[in-house]
């Protein structure tokens, strides 16, 4: 990347490259501590992929033949201080990722990462790239960012991708930020860590954007939330509709309950739930609208990836496991309208 | 009906190793444990992994088997699928989190140089 980075951020990624690069490290900086004892044994595989054709064959193997790719090392931006430094990586990024893996292989598709710490700088990378197809949507790292994407600041974000006609997908890390909601930072294992980071960044910033009225004041942005399981969906709903019966007046912009916006949204899969009876996860995903919204996500080549196989083995009926495994995505992705480019 | 293979060498796998050999359209997993011989499935129940393409290691017990002590328990005796790091327990083929969910197990002897298993 550091050769599409401008000056002098370039030196900075440059001399990152004498450094051994670690699982969802970020570039030079991560706050990122080895949370993990080394015990022996367990997941040892490489998690990492490092071209386009390494992507696309891993993707063959799991007979995934469209992707949209997320970036492995940029998911802990949103933490990044120097908001200089942390718009040089997604610019960089976006450029790198499109001359070097999304032209390369038309099958992979890529999400244009933006900066949360400089949203006009992000809505002008939105906007220098309007038109290539090779991006599908837009990015937001979700993890440790403030404030949560519901923030006014972030509205030039929201006006470029309306503009630009790009969805905007968030999706968080494992990083837990010691502010929010409290002491998540006192879990001691990954365990702990990794059943709340996802899904609580997700239920904070699906609040955040319905209490200032994102998908009313915006109404033809697509959003999409990643990487969070679906479980916790069928609460929020539930919850902010009871809150919305008591409530409303602070939230006057809303023109209908929480649940009638949130069931337009689009989610991904993974990491699917495995409850004991498998037949369950068919009855969330009915709480949820999930067979019109959910989009089969592999989140591979991460530890906790899943096999196209057994989701597409879950019980649903055959419609519905079509438009899980493919159809939703190709319409929220607007896959469809590309079919001729492949 | 069963049938016995020779699937390797016993001097192919050192005492501690494992490999995996084909028989048939089925991949076995062949341990050397200390000079007794498992074959179990390369095949993890969870989301059909190549389960013993995983290491070997011991893993962590806490309870009523350790006398309420953390320790470091069963060396050697434990591969964990390298898609998901589900943990099993080779000798008994019991899965580690889900110790309900057990492997299928079959038997295999060393006679002479010759690896056999019976499937």
């Amino acid at each position: 990347m550091a050769d599409y980075a401008p000056s002098p951020w370039d030196v900075a990624l440059r001399e990152i490259a004498k450094v051994p690069e670690r699982y969802l490290d970020l570039p030079g900086m991560s706050p990122r501590a080895e949370y993990r004892v080394p015990w022996p044994g367990g997941s040892n595989r490489k998690q990492t992929v490092d071209s386009a054709s390494e992507m696309r064959s891993g993707l063959d193997d799991l007979h995934v033949d469209r992707a949209v790719l997320f970036p492995d090392h940029l998911l802990a931006l949103a933490m990044v201080r120097d908001p200089r430094f942390a718009v040089a990586l997604a610019q960089s990024y976006n450029a790198w990722l499109r001359d070097h893996w999304l032209l390369a292989e038309p099958t992979l598709k890529g999400s244009l990462v933006i900066a949360p710490q400089d949203p006009v700088a992000s809505a002008e990378d939105i906007r220098r790239h309007a038109g290539e197809p090779e991006f599908v949507c837009i990015y937001l790292p979700a993890s440790g960012v403030r404030p949560l994407y519901g923030h006014h600041i972030y509205d030039p974000v929201y006006e470029a991708a309306s503009e630009v006609g790009l969805p905007v997908v968030m999706h968080s890390v494992e990083a837990v930020y010691p502010t929010f909601p409290f002491q998540l930072e006192v879990f001691q294992t990954s365990l702990a860590q990794h059943a709340v980071a996802h899904p609580f960044s997700m239920m904070a910033n699906m609040i955040s954007l319905l209490e200032t009225g994102v998908p009313v004041r915006y109404p033809d942005l697509g959003i999409g939330i990643m990487e969070a399981g679906i479980s916790w969906i069928p609460f929020m709903l539930n919850r902010l509709d009871k809150e919305y019966t008591e409530r409303r007046r602070e939230v006057p912009l809303l023109q209908e309950r929480p649940s009638h916006y949130i069931k337009r949204w689009y989610f991904g899969t993974q990491p699917i739930e495995e409850p004991e009876r498998r037949g369950d996860i068919v009855k969330l995903f009915e709480l949820f609208d999930g067979a019109a919204r959910a989009m089969f996500a592999s989140d591979w080549p991460h530890h906790d990836f899943d096999h196209p196989q057994y989701v597409f083995g879950l019980p649903f009926s055959p419609a519905d496991r079509r438009a899980i495994m493919g159809g939703n995505a190709a319409r929220f992705f607007r896959l469809e309208a590309q079919e001729a480019d492949i | 009906m069963t049938r016995e293979y020779v699937v390797a060498r016993a001097s192919e796998i050192p005492e501690g190793s494992h490999r995996i050999v084909r028989v048939g359209r089925r991949e076995i997993g062949v341990f050397n444990m200390g000079g007794v011989w498992h074959a179990i499935p390369n095949l993890c129940p969870h989301q059909r992994g190549p389960l013993c393409e995983g290491a070997t290691s011991g893993t962590l017990g806490y309870g009523p088997h350790t006398d309420w002590k953390l320790e470091w328990i069963q060396e050697g005796e434990i591969v964990t699928c390298p898609w998901h790091a589900l943990e099993w327990h080779v000798p008994s083929g019991r899965c580690l989190a889900f110790p309900d969910i057990r492997l299928r197990k079959f038997p295999a002897r060393v006679d002479g140089d010759e690896v056999r298993v019976i499937l």
